[in-house]
């Protein structure tokens, strides 16, 4: 008990000794409501307002009502378009163009061909082409309409069917950005956390000799790993805490009640995520130090661990794409974390028996590649590579 | 006491077969200073790594006070106090902080470990090192944390792994002095080196190693008288049969 106590305390004074490894592990932590932020506050202006659309319209004097209609949805034409702008606009060349005999066909009553042309591909374009469909479906639907009406015709009968949406989702759930963003951050900042110390005190140690020294004194190499072990997860949980606290901040500067959304982090919700992180931190603490001891530099351990952080990256993102989850997806580590918390911030009911079954199956993988990591730090081959 | 017994180990890499250690036996006694001498490749590090445990004989053992290491691994090194061929410091803490740490480790706590640190503190005349961050002491300096890590918790046998490297004379004078001291109150010290004068004059017995065998072992005079030379180098030379590794 006293070595572990001593092997603990000195893994710790090491740690918050390393100011700028600290700083660079909490970084995440400071980045993401940061980031949060302003990405919210983007996606709330592009919700919300409907900036200049500048077309390239061909034709335009043929249907002057239309391009009026377009007007009023602040679709306008590129001859107007600023010149701060121009060059803008001219690259996403959004092209329209109106026959010479639009009048006489609508006088006819018959159908006329409106080209749009652009980049459908470009994601910057969903918004405006969808306003300027919007716009011209608008304007078409009104004539047409008038034309029923005017013969006398119920409008209603165009339409036999009425579909009436109604959505189910919790209230928080609309949120689902933010939601997004922050689940997949919180498992980064599990596995990103830690990583600088995790390296630091195993392939750094054996870097700077005094591993080897360690290693003749008459204590448990177990002692040392869980040492470690305890002390990268810590900064690693330090760092998880923080960031929810300043996520919960900085939300509160956003708001979300313009897009109809709502998002708040109480207690109960970061209980719960803290709960559901606190295994991960320590699997994942595990998993850096059993691959950077077996590394035989510094430099050699940050690229190989580099590796590892891609898991939190992936796995979710890989779970979206599945849409029949096989049931052990559930169980595993930082896939059962992701969907959990995925359902945590949906507002659904937390399903306790699954959060204690992956966190069971986490803590004993960890205890596992622990007790083996200590198993080989006994062997003759740590020992040999050490000089 | 440490007694080494017909110690054999061979390390194969692929097809590769090194023999280190080909039948070495050796006693170093208690209240005696051993030197462990042999040119570079000789076997030293590897007998020594096998006296801490982290090497593992092929064949035959090596006893601390009569506790066999490749048993009983940590009971034998709780009895050893360690200084190591390469030594490093956690930068990030002071010298005090490190004496601590082992001394912890050793298994030292409340008064008894204060001290204990502050004994080898004073034995060492470090206590103006002692509340200073290690990071940018000079080789000496170094060599004297490290010492006090190793001695800290009064162990019964020393085993020093050229302690002496880089040292000025002040230092080695104080190591010196450090070691006699500890030989008369009846520890076991044993300690390899490439200072010919420094394991005259410091020696009882020394132990010459070449290609992992004892190659022969007496007090310097026995050694010289042996070889037939006035001077332990050129005896050293002689020998080990080459004077191949004694620039090293």
């Amino acid at each position: 008990m006293i070595q572990l106590k001593a092997l603990i305390l000195k893994e710790f004074k090491e740690a918050f000794r390393d100011k700028r490894a600290l700083l660079v592990a909490m970084s995440m932590a400071i980045m993401t409501p940061i980031m949060i932020f302003a990405m919210s506050k983007m996606m709330i202006k592009e919700m919300v307002s409907t900036p200049a659309i500048y077309v390239k319209v061909s034709g335009a004097e043929y249907a002057p009502k239309l391009i009026d209609t377009l007007k009023k949805e602040n679709v306008q034409l590129f001859t107007d378009v600023p010149n701060e702008d121009k060059v803008l606009w001219d690259e996403r060349n959004i092209q329209m163009e109106i026959p010479d005999s639009f009048a006489q066909d609508m006088l006819d009553g018959k159908t006329i061909d409106i080209i749009l042309r652009t980049d459908y591909s470009d994601k910057a374009m969903n918004s405006p082409m969808r306003r300027i469909k919007g716009a011209v479906r608008g304007y078409s639907r009104v004539i047409g309409y008038k034309r029923l009406m005017v013969r006398g015709i119920d409008m209603r009968l165009l339409q036999p069917v009425k579909l009436i949406e109604q959505d189910t989702a919790v209230p928080n759930s609309s949120a689902v950005f933010i939601t997004l963003i922050l689940g997949m951050y919180l498992l980064m900042v599990a596995f990103m956390s830690g990583l600088s110390v995790a390296i630091d005190s195993s392939a750094g140690e054996r870097e700077r000799n005094v591993l080897e020294m360690l290693l003749c004194q008459p204590v448990n190499t177990l002692k040392i790993v869980l040492a470690k072990l305890f002390c990268a997860s810590t900064i690693a949980f330090i760092a998880i805490l923080l960031t929810l606290i300043l996520t919960s901040i900085s939300v509160g500067f956003v708001d979300l009640t313009k897009i109809g959304a709502t998002f708040s982090l109480d207690a109960y919700t970061v209980i719960v995520l803290l709960i559901l992180l606190t295994p991960l931190c320590l699997f994942a603490s595990a998993l850096q130090l059993f691959v950077s001891f077996q590394a035989k530099s510094f430099k050699e351990a940050q690229s190989t661990v580099t590796m590892i952080i891609m898991l939190p990256a992936m796995i979710p993102v890989i779970l979206m794409f599945i849409d029949d989850k096989p049931k052990w997806l559930d169980w595993l580590p930082v896939s059962g974390q992701s969907m959990l918390i995925e359902d945590v911030f949906k507002g659904l009911p937390v399903n306790w028996l699954a959060v204690a079954t992956t966190s069971l199956i986490t803590l004993v993988l960890t205890a596992g590649l622990a007790k083996i990591l200590a198993i080989r730090l006994r062997s003759e081959k740590v020992v040999l590579s050490l000089s | 006491m440490i007694e080494v017994n017909n110690l054999h180990k061979t390390f194969t890499s692929g097809k590769d077969k090194v023999v280190a250690l080909d039948g070495l036996s050796f006693t170093a006694k208690d209240g005696e200073i051993t030197g462990i001498l042999g040119p570079n490749g000789a076997g030293k590090t590897t007998c020594l790594r096998t006296l801490y445990g982290l090497l593992k004989a092929d064949e035959g053992s090596a006893k601390i006070d009569g506790i066999n290491v490749s048993e009983q691994a940590l009971l034998a090194r709780k009895q050893l106090g360690i200084f190591p061929d390469k030594f490093g410091l956690y930068e990030r803490l002071t010298a005090y902080e490190q004496i601590d740490y082992f001394a912890s480790i050793h298994g030292l706590q409340g008064t008894t470990k204060h001290q204990a640190i502050e004994t080898i503190l004073n034995d060492l005349e470090m206590q103006e090192l002692a509340h200073r961050k290690t990071a940018g002491f000079s080789q000496g300096q170094r060599m004297k944390v490290t010492l006090a890590q190793a001695l800290v918790h009064q162990p019964k046998n020393f085993v020093l792994d050229e302690p002496t490297r880089g040292l000025d004379v002040m230092s080695t004078r104080i190591l010196r002095n450090y070691l006699s001291r500890f030989k008369a109150k009846g520890h076991c010290i044993l300690f390899s080196s490439h200072v010919m004068q420094e394991v005259a004059a410091l020696c009882d017995r020394v132990i010459i190693v070449a290609d992992g065998k004892l190659a022969a072992q007496g007090t310097p005079q026995e050694l010289c008288d042996l070889a037939g030379e006035a001077l332990l180098e050129d005896a050293f030379v002689k020998l080990i049969g080459s004077d191949e590794g004694v620039a090293a």
